[in-house]
């Protein structure tokens, strides 16, 4: 498990949402629904787009290109064009700063394999 | 972005605009009403050239709102921006040229193309397609293929124009000493004006110049063409123009105004009292604001056009484009104007009004479209076509020595209005560019003392 530092939770006011650049994972975009943290990848799965770029709807991440959704907390496709979900990290929330927590590629491996 | 439309190259003039436009001699001919190779040089020459009404600023209030119109045949989307200015752009995708916004409006994250799904932001950049991958494999350049901007925008008191020709001249050089009159409705009052409701669209089957140049100047028809209507409205017959003691026509660069300094004769026809007294009650302080000569114009009898094809009938407060749709048809599209400060119940008895009278099913609007149909149909006949129609009255009728600024002619039961239409109309369609359209303008450009006196502090 890889811990990846985001932002200060004070930084990110609510209802909105930051990218984070990550050359080795993807980037991550990181979002504040009413004081509740959360992390997805950043990238659309349709076309190329940053979803940290959308504007919030309600739990929806809409993306800035196609305007297809996204489920904030499950990382589900909710919206025409998208299909294909995005992937969602665990926050862990230390001294005030957020992190992500992504599991190392191995391990992904093996997740989808037992899939 | 940069700038990447095209333009339109100017083909040459047609060798016979003498003969169906011969003002010097103050005639015309039915088949500029009919004929489709004159309407596609109106196309290139006066639509795709001259300023053109697309929006009210009242129509915007948050970025992403937009209006959908057209210039000329010309498709295009009147978009708010973040910084709170507009911007114009052709609504249709630099792909395979689909329309991107079919409402006519709303407010938008940015336009999608349904092809192919080229995704445009509200400052018309592409931002994305689908299967973006095939784009990047292709060594795409998306910053090339953002929307077509129309190169000019500019407004004036809430009225927004755009221009396709990068090489025209400024709105202001171009509306002229015009805007001293189109304050009467346009700014007689702090807060400006908007539009009330939304725009009333219809057809008629007439020559687009026949409602303008009916509006530029022509108060003639009204006694005779809405006898019946003001009979309906009024209970009685409309005003007779010639009584009136002081009228005037005033005209530059082919736009024109034609008013009698009567202060409601115009507002009277929509059948509601309460309008006529609100015109009384803020005319005091319209000649504070504006001085006493305009402020008999708030609702007098009149009308005018900014030309090409955008019309307004102070005191109706109707306003309007006659939007070409090939040579023998026009799409109106009507919307009701009012002071922003004007009490709701005013400004509900005024988009009534505008029902009952200037709309498809209006009184007044009936007996103009029959007339303006058949001034083009008529030109469907090969032989009536060639034949000259009259457009002479007023021939000595320029004030020399006045303070009223723009060409000035007594008297609103002229044609001296028309005459300037056509003739700046003829001007444009022989004139390969801006620098050689001839400048017959003859008055003031700003208006002088005694017309002057009480303007407000703004004007200097």
């Amino acid at each position: 498990m890889k811990q990846i530092f985001l932002c200060k939770a004070g930084d990110l006011p609510s209802e909105t949402v930051r990218k984070v650049e990550n050359a080795e994972y993807g980037d991550i975009a990181v979002y504040n629904l009413g004081g509740q943290f959360y992390a997805t990848a950043d990238l659309c799965t349709h076309a190329t787009a940053s979803l940290a770029a959308g504007d919030i709807e309600d739990d929806l991440i809409v993306c800035p290109v196609h305007w297809g959704t996204f489920h904030i907390p499950t990382g589900e496709a909710r919206g025409f064009p998208c299909e294909v979900g995005i992937k969602t990290y665990p926050i862990k929330e230390e001294n005030g700063d957020l992190y992500a927590l992504i599991e190392a590629p191995e391990q992904q491996a093996e997740l989808i394999a037992k899939g | 972005m940069t700038i990447n439309i095209e333009t339109v190259d100017v083909t040459n003039a047609l060798n016979d605009i003498d003969q169906f436009c011969d003002i010097p001699n103050a005639r015309i001919s039915g088949e500029i009403f009919y004929r489709s190779d004159i309407y596609e040089q109106e196309l290139e020459k006066v639509f795709a050239r001259c300023w053109l009404f697309v929006a009210h600023e009242s129509q915007f209030k948050k970025a992403g709102d937009y209006i959908a119109t057209t210039m000329g045949e010309d498709d295009v989307i009147v978009v708010r921006q973040k910084d709170g200015s507009h911007r114009a752009f052709i609504n249709a995708c630099p792909h395979r040229g689909n329309k991107v916004c079919f409402s006519e409006s709303g407010n938008a994250r940015g336009f999608i193309c349904n092809y192919h799904g080229w995704s445009f932001d509200i400052a018309g950049n592409l931002i994305g397609q689908h299967e973006s991958g095939v784009y990047e494999d292709s060594n795409f350049d998306a910053s090339q293929w953002g929307l077509r901007e129309v190169p000019l925008i500019d407004s004036y008191k809430g009225l927004i124009f755009a221009n396709f020709d990068a090489q025209a001249p400024s709105l202001k050089e171009y509306l002229g000493p015009m805007t001293w009159y189109f304050d009467a409705l346009f700014d007689n009052q702090e807060g400006g004006t908007e539009f009330v409701g939304g725009c009333i669209r219809s057809t008629m089957d007439c020559n687009w110049k026949i409602a303008a140049e009916n509006f530029v100047g022509d108060i003639l028809h009204a006694g005779w063409t809405h006898d019946s209507a003001a009979r309906a409205m009024l209970g009685g017959a409309v005003s007779k123009v010639s009584d009136f003691d002081e009228s005037y026509s005033v005209n530059w660069n082919g736009h024109g105004y034609e008013f009698a300094l009567d202060t409601v004769g115009n507002v009277a026809v929509l059948g509601e009292s309460a309008l006529n007294k609100y015109l009384h009650t803020i005319k005091p302080s319209v000649a504070e604001r504006l001085g006493d000569f305009r402020s008999n114009m708030i609702g007098s009898v009149s009308s005018a056009t900014i030309f090409p094809n955008f019309s307004f009938l102070p005191g109706q407060n109707t306003i309007r484009v006659w939007q070409p749709r090939g040579p023998n048809k026009i799409e109106l599209y009507t919307w009701v104007l009012v002071n922003k400060s004007a009490p709701e119940d005013i400004k509900e008895k005024w988009r009534k009004g505008a029902m009952m009278t200037f709309s498809p099913t209006g009184v007044f609007e009936m007996d103009d479209g029959e007339n303006w149909e058949y001034c083009t149909k008529t030109a469907r006949g090969k032989v009536t076509s060639k034949q000259h129609l009259y457009v002479g009255l007023g021939p000595d009728t320029l004030l020399k020595d006045t303070d009223l600024p723009a060409n000035v002619y007594a008297g609103q039961l002229n044609e001296a209005n028309s005459r300037a239409f056509y003739q700046y109309w003829s001007d444009l369609l022989k004139a390969p560019n801006w620098k050689a359209v001839p400048d017959r303008n003859v008055g003031r450009t700003e208006a002088g003392e005694s017309a002057a006196q009480c303007v407000n502090k703004e004007m200097g």
